[in-house]
């Protein structure tokens, strides 16, 4: 009786030194998790979420101070991604953030344009190209969407560009292969 | 015949061999329909205007970039519409395109009398004809000529790729047999242009006739006329690589960068045609063929003449269509024959409207792994597309796919393989693209706040700095104050004293 | 376009018809019993894969029409004993459907086989059913009397040739005072290699697995008789007894739970061998088919992912 609690009291201390070695030695060096959610973010940068861009919005997740379900543009995709990483249950997107919209870029009526830089200011990825009194336009392949010019534009010359496929992005549906 | 082979590929016999083998022209039509997007360089820019009167083989738009590509008007006319129209795309999307109304007179551009003896011009002078013709690869990928041949500067093979891209196309074959002397030319100026000192040209050998119409007019020693096992895929040009010379070119390497150059007989055609002749890409040969024509033939027909032209003559019956565009293992099923024919048009398959097998499960019979041209394992590849798990699918490498559907033909379960691939291949794309552009907005968002910060503290020392600056002035204004007070207390004290002293003396 | 090789349904309905030599032969030595057992086999396939189908939502017609449940009970059905109560046939075949095909999501997706499933956990819950063979032929009366449990079996039964030779063997008996064959097993097996030749003939199943499996069976067979000849049985025996034929052209080669690359399933084929002499040698069980299939279709996704060929162009 004495020995098999010897042995076993043996068995436990060598397995024990032996995991804990290699859980410092096999150590996996993982991304911090604001990292690891804020690369699921769509990065965006509109602030639908209340907080001051996509990397803000992450650290408050991080600590516990925010829902996953406030980033319209990653959609509930990005609400169900942002779920599983942080090992909570998925949350339906809170439509008091506002609604997902289709991708879509601006671009600026040059002919109403003054040229008040108001934009320019409050594009959070300074995907505008412009000057004081100067026309002002947008770098389409920047734009994010993210929509923060339209508000501020005096003229209201700011529209939105749906994004459709073309030849090169067109990806074909699964369900049509699936079904023929 | 070939001393290697490739693994894999699938023996297909021909479904609707072409009873003749001439090439049938059909006249100018009234109207072309002018595809701008081009395989390589995006879309072509016109530089004629709405309204504009061309003539045949005048230039009516360009690509830009590093490779520009010309596309020319194929018959005389004046420019009714520059437009979307819809093209044979499994997308369905539409592209621009310039249609010509024909005024009837098939009126040629000036064309100057060239130097037949292309030997005399260099190589560069001959690739420039080359590209100012506008050929693109006419087997069906459509890479600008041009550029192959510039970047294959200094090879040692040509390869001339007279192996019919799929069962059913045979108007590689038909130019074989009607224009041997033309090809043969073409060749040798293909050979002054790279520099190459042998040439092989591949022939699949269930087509004696047009071997022996080579065969004929081949009196230079250095083209060697060689059979290769008819097969499917014996086409591509790696895998016809590996055949004739039994070399592996790499994932991600091409055949110039083993000092070889490999050119579809279409385009030697053509290439004898441009700088001989000196006549533009403007017609090419296409088969039509299919369950649902009487006669299947080859014509020869301007670009940018309607399918249902071409068709015609080979009498379609009435029943419904289904109609492809290209072969029966990778062409693009069209809906109607309303499109036009354009430079990589080789085969319209019209064949009757039968339903559609249905599709099972996969029961991992892995009968589609032997008939894989490049190794892969399509069993586990369509595992991980179909759930979309691209990570999975790259480890088998689904790069490396050529999407030539032998799985499809031989899968017992009738699923189409191969169009899992393609859409793995362009979910794959996108998500990069995807990732490229969140990494970009990131970079740009986190360098705003940088820039703001900067500002910020850039004003923040400018403020602090200007109000030091004001405090010493201030200190210094004020010593200045107090020096001219004492100095001014100084004099009254002293005036005082005169005073004083005045009064006491 | 597509060739016109046989498709799914057609592969399936091959295979089923391979079987007709083995069956057969069963029926000769076993009597009505092995026809009982398949027609009830196939009518509770029938009816739980159509209830379980129609609960995921599926077509039912196509799911039937594909032959591979009918597939799965005839191997079940002739895999236990001709005597056994029908209740046997029909829990095993239910087990085997559900919990071994359509909880994974139907044909294609199961990791098992589904007939060796049913069959280990007839085995492991009903052991004593799942040993008693009949000894002589049953007429039809007696057949189905026995099987609907309207006669006591005692006087009819006994155990498989196996079982006896392990059971004798244990007790200390020689191997060489034992009569071991046992024509009417061999008979079977023979009937079983026919049906596999064909189904190699006609390119529906592929050389590897069975090649491997009787590699590795004879391998290891000798292998203990060099160390242990006196407990063991000689390798002919290990070949024509037992599920050995069944499992080798049938049960390893069911393209979905087996390994998918050619040396992968080299390997695959092998081991199952390997791992069927040593149970029968060493296990509990007499016959080890079905544990050695069911643990080798575990290591398949392994197998798969080191035996990947390598693919044109990297190198």
């Amino acid at each position: 009786m004495i020995e098999s609690v010897v042995i076993f009291s043996i068995l436990t201390l060598a397995l024990g030194l032996v995991l804990g070695y290699a859980a410092i030695r096999f150590k996996v060096e993982g991304n911090p998790l604001v990292d690891q959610i804020d690369a699921i973010l769509p990065q965006t940068q509109c602030g639908q979420c209340d907080f001051p861009g996509c990397r803000p919005y992450a650290q408050a997740l991080a600590k516990g101070e925010a829902q996953i379900n406030q980033c319209p543009p990653g959609g509930q995709e990005g609400a169900d991604a942002l779920a599983e990483l942080l090992d909570v249950e998925s949350l339906e997107l809170n439509a008091e953030h506002g609604e997902t919209k289709p991708g879509h870029v601006v671009y600026v009526d040059e002919k109403l344009c003054i040229g008040c830089t108001l934009c320019i200011q409050a594009c959070p990825v300074d995907a505008f190209v412009g000057s004081s009194k100067v026309m002002t336009t947008v770098i389409a392949k920047e734009c994010t969407g993210c929509d923060l010019c339209i508000p501020v534009c005096p003229v209201d010359c700011i529209y939105v560009k749906e994004l459709t496929p073309t030849l090169g992005t067109y990806v074909p549906s699964l369900g049509e292969i699936a079904h023929g | 015949m070939a001393r290697f082979a490739f693994k894999g590929g699938v023996h297909i016999p021909n479904p609707y061999p072409v009873r003749k083998s001439e090439i049938k022209q059909v006249p100018p039509p009234e109207q072309v329909v002018l595809l701008l997007q081009q395989r390589v360089g995006g879309e072509a820019k016109p530089c004629v205007k709405l309204g504009d009167r061309v003539l045949t083989g005048q230039i009516i738009a360009q690509t830009t970039g590093k490779f520009p590509t010309n596309v020319h008007a194929s018959i005389s006319g004046v420019i009714s519409a520059i437009e979307k129209r819809p093209i044979p795309h499994p997308s369905g999307i539409d592209a621009m395109c310039m249609v010509i109304d024909s005024d009837g007179k098939d009126e040629w551009i000036e064309i100057e009398k060239c130097d037949k003896e292309f030997l005399n011009c260099t190589p560069d002078k001959v690739i420039q004809r080359i590209r100012e013709a506008g050929i693109v690869g006419m087997g069906g990928a459509g890479f600008p000529t041009h550029a192959k041949i510039t970047n294959a500067q200094g090879a040692h093979t040509l390869i001339i790729n007279a192996t019919e891209c799929e069962p059913g196309i045979m108007c590689d074959d038909s130019l074989m047999q009607e224009y041997p002397r033309e090809i043969i030319r073409g060749i040798e100026v293909l050979m002054h242009a790279c520099g190459a000192k042998k040439v092989i040209v591949a022939i699949e050998d269930d087509k004696p006739e047009a071997l022996n119409s080579l065969l004929m007019y081949n009196f230079n020693n250095r083209i060697s006329i060689e059979q290769i096992p008819t097969k499917y895929t014996s086409g591509a040009e790696k895998l016809l690589i590996k055949a004739l010379l039994g070399i592996e070119i790499q994932s991600g390497a091409y055949a110039s960068d083993h000092g070889i150059l490999c050119q579809n007989v279409g385009t030697v055609k053509a290439i004898y045609d441009a700088v001989i002749d000196n006549k533009p890409l403007i017609s090419r040969v296409v088969t039509v063929t299919g369950s649902a024509v009487k006669s299947p033939r080859n014509y020869e027909a301007r670009l940018g003449t309607s399918f249902a032209q071409v068709v015609e003559s080979s009498e379609p019956n009435n029943q419904a269509h289904h109609i492809r565009m290209g072969g029966m293992m990778m062409g693009v099923d069209i809906p109607n024959a309303q499109y036009s024919i354009c430079k990589i048009t080789n085969c319209i398959f019209v064949n009757n409207k039968k339903p559609q097998p249905t599709v099972k499960e996969c029961i991992r019979c892995s009968a589609c792994a032997p008939v894989c041209p490049v190794n892969l394992l399509p069993q586990q590849l369509y595992w991980h597309s179909k759930s979309e798990n691209i990570e999975k699918a790259l480890e088998y490498n689904l790069t490396d796919c050529i999407e030539c559907g032998c799985c499809n033909y031989v899968c017992p379960s009738n699923i189409p393989l191969s169009e899992y691939f393609s859409f793995a291949k362009a979910l794959e794309r996108k998500l990069t693209r995807e990732e490229q552009r969140i990494d970009r907005s990131r970079e740009r968002f986190e360098f705003r706040e940088y820039r703001l910060e900067r500002n910020k503290k850039e004003r923040t020392e400018m403020m602090a700095a200007k109000k030091k600056a004001l405090k010493e002035k201030m200190a210094k204004d004020k010593e200045k104050d107090q020096e001219q007070k004492d100095k001014i207390a100084q004099a009254m004290a002293r005036v005082e004293q005169a005073k004083e002293d005045k009064n006491n003396a | 376009m597509h060739s016109t090789g046989l498709n799914t349904n057609q592969i399936m309905r091959q295979v089923i018809y391979a079987l007709v030599l083995g069956v057969g032969a069963s029926y000769v030595f076993f009597g009505w019993g092995v026809v009982l057992q398949i027609m009830l086999g196939v009518i509770s396939v029938v009816v739980v894969e159509s209830v379980f189908v129609r609960l995921r939502g599926r077509n039912v017609m196509d799911s039937i029409s594909d032959g591979s449940a009918i597939l799965t009970a005839i191997l079940l059905a002739i895999s236990i004993p001709a005597i056994a109560p029908w209740w046997v046939v029909v829990v095993g075949v239910a087990f085997a459907i559900i919990f071994g095909k359509q909880l994974y999501g139907g044909l294609g997706n199961n990791p098992f086989n589904p007939a060796m499933l049913g069959y280990a956990f007839l085995l492991i819950s009903y052991p004593l059913q799942m040993t008693t063979w009949p000894v002589d032929f049953l007429s039809f009366n007696q057949a189905v009397e026995v099987v609907f449990n309207l006669l006591s079996f005692d006087g009819l039964s006994g155990a498989t040739r196996l079982d006896d030779v392990k059971t004798s063997l244990s007790l200390g008996n020689e191997l060489a005072s034992l009569q071991v064959h046992s024509s009417s097993q061999a008979w079977i097996n023979a009937g079983f290699l026919f049906g596999g030749i064909y189904l190699l003939a006609r390119k529906i199943i592929f050389w590897h697995i069975p090649v491997a499996f009787i590699l590795g069976i004879v391998l290891m067979a000798s292998l203990i008789s060099v160390f242990d000849s006196q407990q063991h049985l000689p390798i002919h025996n290990h070949l024509m007894l037992g599920g050995t034929m069944l499992g080798a052209f049938f049960i390893a080669t069911d393209p979905v739970s087996a390994s998918t690359t050619p040396r992968g399933r080299l390997i695959y084929g092998f081991l199952i061998g390997v791992l069927v002499v040593i149970i029968r040698a060493y296990g509990g069980y007499p016959d080890g088919v079905a544990f050695a299939v069911l643990l080798m279709n575990m290591t398949v996704p392994l197998i798969d992912y080191y035996t990947q060929p390598k693919a044109f162009g990297r190198s």
